[in-house]
């Protein structure tokens, strides 16, 4: 790790001016930043450390007007939250899911939304795309954990946020002030595909903040993940979906899959399939086939899709009935 | 011939191991966590290539950065480097941070060679060499009988690729030392190592010292698998940058990723194998061809057919590919849990397409000449029992409709563990009572501590917390290094033997102080000394007729009292997700023999724990390298996976242990119970979804692809 | 916050910190484009007057185990580098360093974290548990852990007993399933996992028993 200077204060506005020089980074639960650091793979001048800003924090609102969370909200209060837990059983799912207790009372909201790529290409210092001599290391290497969607381009790393994945299901919008002001986006416009290396994966700008996330009500809303490990693991691929139903018909449907693009992918393909369909396992099943119709995996990672096919019909399944078929007792 | 007390009243009880405590609250001291006075930091530059050689390095501006106190470059211009993370250089530095940076501030030209790290380029035609002379090394091939036409007239043959991924033993305490001098003319060093008495050998070389001039601690180490026996570059490394300081300690310990890609690995193993059987069940031939990579060092030297040795007819063939890689080490069993999966996947395969149990297809096909088999035929049935096998198990892929299927499997192992003599263990009886147990062995989480203690506290009728078990110090008699199984078997005879005569001593010493008693009248329990029947004084007084003079013996190795050579067999239960491929174990299943058992407690922890490697093994755990860079992309505990709590199943252990066998004294358990969990396993999935999975560890990659091709050719 | 002692009070190789947020802030740059110059530099100086930016080395001081500590770290310094290089607190181990296996596993504030991704300058002014301040008698963790052969080489162990104290102290009545997801973030190559569970229901129903 590379020396930095380092403040902690105690205000956004203050947090914006001390992020306003060359090379600074916002330090939240550390868990991404610091192992990036540790790998000189970012190597910050300056850090400044926005976790304990009181203005971040905090989960407020209720199931029928919509949530807010405060960026600096550690996953553990998300997981700890019954409100949310019940009105978006998507985020509860996803959020209990990531990492471990540790990583949980570490992490924060915007810190899991704004982590970096876990690609182990990216990891090892080849850069996000994984070039080296013009080549990608990616696609001539091991893949098995790349995307499978959007294969044609060169950005072929993950995109590591399981969070994002169902705060877009959920069409929550995302709260960014920076030096210019204030501006609110939908979550999943905080993504990009880069197009050539040095090109951020992020549309957050150096010098801004993530400060809220707000979550709109939501319809009948659910995760799936597939992992290797029970203990703490990444998922695989993973889905979330959110359908809003006019009585047993769909009528709207979100539904977002992790791990197979490099950026969290809206599966539009899904999505028509659902709307104006009779909820049933035989529909979900069918946007499960239409969400991986487009996939196109790499060398070593076509178990994927009929892993992201299954991930998708079960989220929509849970979403809807709660239990699965593939559940014991 | 010595014998173990026939009605003990310490051994083969359940002791709490006697450090437990210290390691449990934080305060026992690893070699990592020793902050000798002046302590400075050492950090280690390893290569960023898989193959190059080293044009230039220049050292100047780290040397001038604040803290630096010591810079030592290892592998000068011209030096070729063989792999990622080959030593480089090596700093110390007054904080751990200044160390980092100045590793990062020397300057390195690299000529960048072209490599082969993964198999395939290894041994592909043209290949760049890893050494001159070639790459593949042809391993030692056998042939019995006349494999090809027994296989010609065989009832029924398979023929498949089975393949285990190369591991890493990723010991939580990285290898290192910390060590210092005094003058020019001691050394001081803390290992942590698996060979307290034989890193000091190697310390003492690298200062140009006598051996008795440098002592090594190992009080604790934390985990070596195989891999922690010598000094290594890095530790050597460590007390010339300590001379050079001035003779300052350095403490110098590898980083994850040095110590994935440098400090050893288990190496990988593929084989072709056929496998043909008669229509009684019995395998008449096998012939396989396989081979493997432990990078720079040896690969598996594969026992094919493992266990089943009674087959009349078969031929081995097996190279080394030599890759761009760390070399391998031992790791716990070494070539066995290899071997056991490419051989009992096979034997599975060949009883499902005979259509008999493999359960009674293995039983039929025991090496009737070898002495392990009356064992396994005696474990099957336990474990068979234990796990359900005549009820749950169902045919392969009759396994139900749903997408989740459940599936049994097994396989069998054998390993040797003996003991060696050679070694001794000191016992000192002073005249206050207390008792010390003195050898240079080391525990390397094995419970060999509280085992010698127990030893002792059996002779003299006291508890294993009333003695000073006192090993991990080079000064101590020469004790055993940790590898094979053989510690226990090995430090038991001498440690029965030095305290034994201690005790023939102390009666001869204090006899006469007892109504004149004879020698031979006394004996020691429940912490009293007897005459004729009668308790004539505790330990304590007995002791002090001692006087002044303490009673101190050397024990060697005795006959009698440890044996060598263990059978087992492991069951596994399986649930496999078949949309998703993932894999959960439900149950284990471990019976094992290793003859007398000294403490019931650690024993067990053994078997669990050699089963939970083994599961590691079967469901998580391969070194993932980059064909282009020749980079490991995994050097972490990341994407380098290994269980946790939420992944390990029901785990029974029991101790296959009859009177007779008991009287086969003590053996190791170290390493038997890790060989076959991960080829029960995969014989477990294979079993609940219905097709072999033929590539090692069985994640939802590896059971989707072979559903798929299962699938594309209409066999699924 | 607790007090700090910038030691290279420039920390910026001769260039004051007023002169990095005015001359080379981003926010100050575009200040001046959209003519709020003044003001946007009187709030950096209000920032910085409220702020302190630390650099080089400094001193901090620790509250660990109820003690307070002192001592020199660099901003990067790590709790867990810290804790073990500079005042010998060694329970907590290094293992992988990246936050994925939890022999580092301390309690902060009541929060279980692993400290070799947390800053040690981040943690002034809360308190610092690691295992070493735990009780270790009949019923409590250690002990269980101890008991029950939790251990074999003990180099997770430290991790594995601060998570399950950290667990079982806000989880009293967990089943064993939770027990496991409660110690989910620690890893151990021994493979003691079946002892460690035996050692936290033990400690679980010791708790309760009290």
């Amino acid at each position: 790790m590379k020396a930095f200077e380092y403040a902690a204060p105690t205000t956004v506005d203050a947090a914006l001016k001390l992020l306003g020089g060359p090379n600074a980074a916002a330090l939240a639960g550390g868990t991404d930043l610091l192992g990036r650091a540790k790998d000189y793979v970012t190597s910050p001048d300056r850090v400044v450390y926005v976790k304990e800003i009181k203005e971040l924090g905090g989960i407020t609102g209720d199931a029928k007007s919509g949530m807010t969370l405060g960026a600096a909200t550690p996953l553990s209060e998300i997981v700890h939250h019954s409100g949310i837990r019940e009105a978006y059983p998507a985020l509860w799912q996803a959020t209990s899911e990531i990492g471990s207790i540790q990583i949980r009372n570490m992490s924060t909201v915007g810190g899991n939304l704004l982590q970096r790529p876990r690609c182990w290409y990216f990891r090892a210092g080849f850069g996000l795309l994984g070039m080296k001599d013009g080549q990608s290391l990616v696609r001539a290497g091991d893949n098995r954990y790349h995307a499978i969607f959007q294969t044609d381009g060169d950005a072929l790393f993950v995109s590591p946020s399981s969070l994002a994945v169902a705060l877009i299901a959920l069409d929550a919008s995302a709260k960014v002030r920076g030096p210019k002001g204030e501006r609110t986006v939908k979550v999943e416009e905080l993504y990009r595909v880069p197009r050539r290396e040095g090109e951020s994966e992020l549309t957050v700008e150096p010098g801004e903040l993530l400060t809220h996330v707000m979550i709109p009500a939501a319809g009948k809303n659910g995760a799936y993940e597939a992992r290797q490990k029970q203990a703490q693991d990444w998922p695989l691929v993973m889905s979330a979906v959110n359908l809003t139903m006019q009585g047993d018909t769909i009528s709207k449907a979100r539904v977002v899959i992790y791990g197979v693009a490099p950026i969290p992918w809206r599966s539009e393909a899904a999505e028509r399939v659902l709307v104006g369909k009779k909820f049933s396992p035989e529909v979900a099943a069918e946007a499960g086939t239409a969400a991986v119709e487009a996939a196109r995996p790499l060398s070593m990672n076509a178990y994927k899709v009929p892993m992201t096919r299954t991930v998708v019909k079960r989220a929509l399944i849970r979403a809807v009935q709660g239990k699965g078929y593939w559940e014991e007792g | 011939m010595a014998e173990w007390p026939a009605s003990p009243s310490v051994i083969g009880k359940r002791i709490p191991r006697l450090d437990g405590l210290l390691k449990a609250s934080g305060k026992a001291k690893y070699p990592s966590d020793v902050h000798p006075k002046g302590l400075l930091f050492g950090a280690m530059l390893y290569s960023p290539h898989a193959h190059a050689k080293v044009k230039s390095i220049d050292t100047k501006t780290a040397e001038k950065l604040p803290g630096v106190k010591a810079v030592l470059v290892i592998a000068g211009p011209g030096t070729t480097l063989r792999y990622h993370g080959d030593d480089i250089a090596a700093v110390a530095a007054e904080t751990e941070e200044q160390a980092r940076d100045a590793i990062r501030a020397i300057k390195i030209e690299y000529d960048v060679l072209p490599h082969v790290v993964t198999e395939a380029q290894s041994m592909a035609e043209g290949a760049p060499e890893v050494f001159k002379g070639g790459n593949v090394k042809k391993g030692r091939g056998q042939t019995k009988g006349k494999p090809e036409d027994a296989m010609a007239s065989a009832a029924a043959t398979i023929e498949a690729t089975y393949t285990v991924p190369m591991i890493t033993h990723v010991c939580l305490e990285t290898h290192g030392l910390t060590v210092g001098l005094e003058g020019e003319k001691k050394a001081t060093a803390w290992a942590s190592t698996q060979n307290v008495y034989g890193i000091a050998g190697d310390l003492a070389q690298a200062l140009e010292l006598d051996r008795g001039d440098v002592t090594v601690y190992t009080e604790f180490m934390g985990g070596g698998f195989g891999s922690k026996f010598n000094a290594d570059v890095w530790g050597t490394t460590a007390a010339k940058l300590s001379k050079m300081a001035g003779g300052r300690p350095v403490k110098m310990f590898l980083d994850r990723e040095q110590e994935h890609c440098a400090a050893g690995n288990r190496p990988s193993a593929t084989a072709h194998i056929k496998m043909g059987a008669d229509r009684e069940g019995k395998i008449v031939s096998v012939i396989a061809e396989g081979h493997s990579t432990g990078g720079v060092g040896n690969g598996t030297n594969m026992i094919l057919p493992y266990v089943y040795r009674g087959v009349p007819h078969y031929s081995v063939g097996q190279a080394n590919a030599l890759t761009n890689r760390g070399g391998s080490r031992a790791m716990r069993a070494p070539n066995h849990p290899q071997s056991c999966i490419l051989t009992e996947a096979a034997v599975d395969d060949l009883a499902e397409k005979l259509g008999m149990d493999p359960l009674e297809f293995r039983l039929k096909n025991l090496d009737p000449g070898s002495p392990m088999t009356p064992i396994y035929q005696a474990e099957i049935p336990i474990g068979a029992e234990l796990i359900g096998w005549r009820e749950k198990r169902k045919p392969r892929g009759k396994t139900g409709t749903g997408p989740i299927r459940t599936g049994l499997g097994m396989a069998l192992h054998t390993w040797g563990g003996g003991g060696n003599p050679g070694k001794q263990v000191s016992c000192t009886i002073h005249p206050d009572g207390s008792v010390d147990i003195k050898t240079a062995t080391q525990d390397i989480g094995t419970g060999a501590r509280t085992i010698l203690a127990m030893i002792a506290a059996e002779i003299l009728g006291l508890q294993p917390t009333e003695i000073n078990s006192l090993i991990g110090n080079s000064s101590y008699p020469p004790g055993q290094p940790s590898g094979g199984s053989t510690t226990t078997p090995t430090m038991a005879p001498p440690c029965y033997d030095a305290v034994t005569k201690a005790r023939d001593a102390l009666f001869k010493k204090v006899a006469s102080a007892f109504n004149n008693a004879r020698p031979e009248d006394l004996s020691l329990k429940q912490g009293q000394l007897w005459a004729g029947g009668e308790p004539v004084a505790s330990w304590k007084e007995a002791c002090r007729k001692l006087g002044t003079s303490p009673i101190s013996v050397t024990g060697e190795f005795v006959d009698g009292l440890s044996s060598t050579g263990v059978g087992g067999c492991q069951f596994a239960e399986v649930s496999v997700d078949l949309e998703t491929g993932e894999v959960k174990v439900k149950k284990i299943v471990a019976i094992q023999d290793s003859g007398l058992i000294l403490d019931l407690l650690t024993w067990e922890s053994q078997v669990y724990g050699g089963v939970i490697m083994g599961l590691n093994y079967g469901l998580f755990e391969e070194v993932v390298m980059d064909p282009t860079s020749g980079r490991m992309l995994n050097p972490d505990m990341e994407w380098y996976k290994l269980a946790g709590a939420s992944d390990i199943p029901e785990i029974v252990v029991r101790a296959y242990s009859p009177p007779d066998e008991k009287g086969r004294q003590v053996i190791g358990v170290g390493e038997p119970p890790t060989i076959s969990t991960a080829a029960a396993i995969g014989n477990a999935v294979s079993n609940a979804i219905g097709v072999r999975v033929t590539e090692w560890p069985m994640s939802p990659r590896n059971v989707l692809n072979a559903l798929a091709t299962a699938s594309r050719e209409g066999r699924a | 916050m607790t007090e700090q002692k910038p030691r290279d009070p420039g920390g910026l190789g001769g260039q004051s910190r007023r002169d990095f947020l005015r001359g080379s802030g981003v926010a100050a740059a575009t200040a001046v484009l959209t003519g709020q110059a003044a003001g946007v530099l009187d709030e950096a100086q209000a920032a910085e007057e409220s702020t302190k930016v630390l650099s080089g080395t400094v001193e901090i001081t620790l509250k660990v185990n109820g003690q307070e500590r002192s001592c020199e770290v660099e901003p990067r310094s790590t709790l867990l580098d810290t804790l073990r290089n500079r005042l010998d607190v060694t329970g907590p181990k290094r293992v992988c360093d990246r936050g994925s296996c939890g022999a580092c596993s301390a309690i902060v504030d009541g929060e279980l974290v692993y400290s070799c991704t947390t800053l040690a300058v981040s943690c002034q002014g809360k308190t610092i548990e690691t295992l070493e301040s735990f009780e270790t008698g009949e019923g409590s963790v250690p002990h269980a852990f101890h008991q029950n052969d939790g251990l074999m080489c003990g180099y997770c162990t430290p991790g594995f007993v601060t998570a399950c104290k950290a667990y079982l102290d806000k989880h009293p009545n967990a089943t064993e399933e939770e027990i496991r997801k409660g110690i989910d973030g620690n890893i151990c190559r021994c493979g003691t996992y079946v002892g460690v569970l035996a050692a936290a229901k033990a400690a679980a129903q010791a708790k309760k028993g009290a």
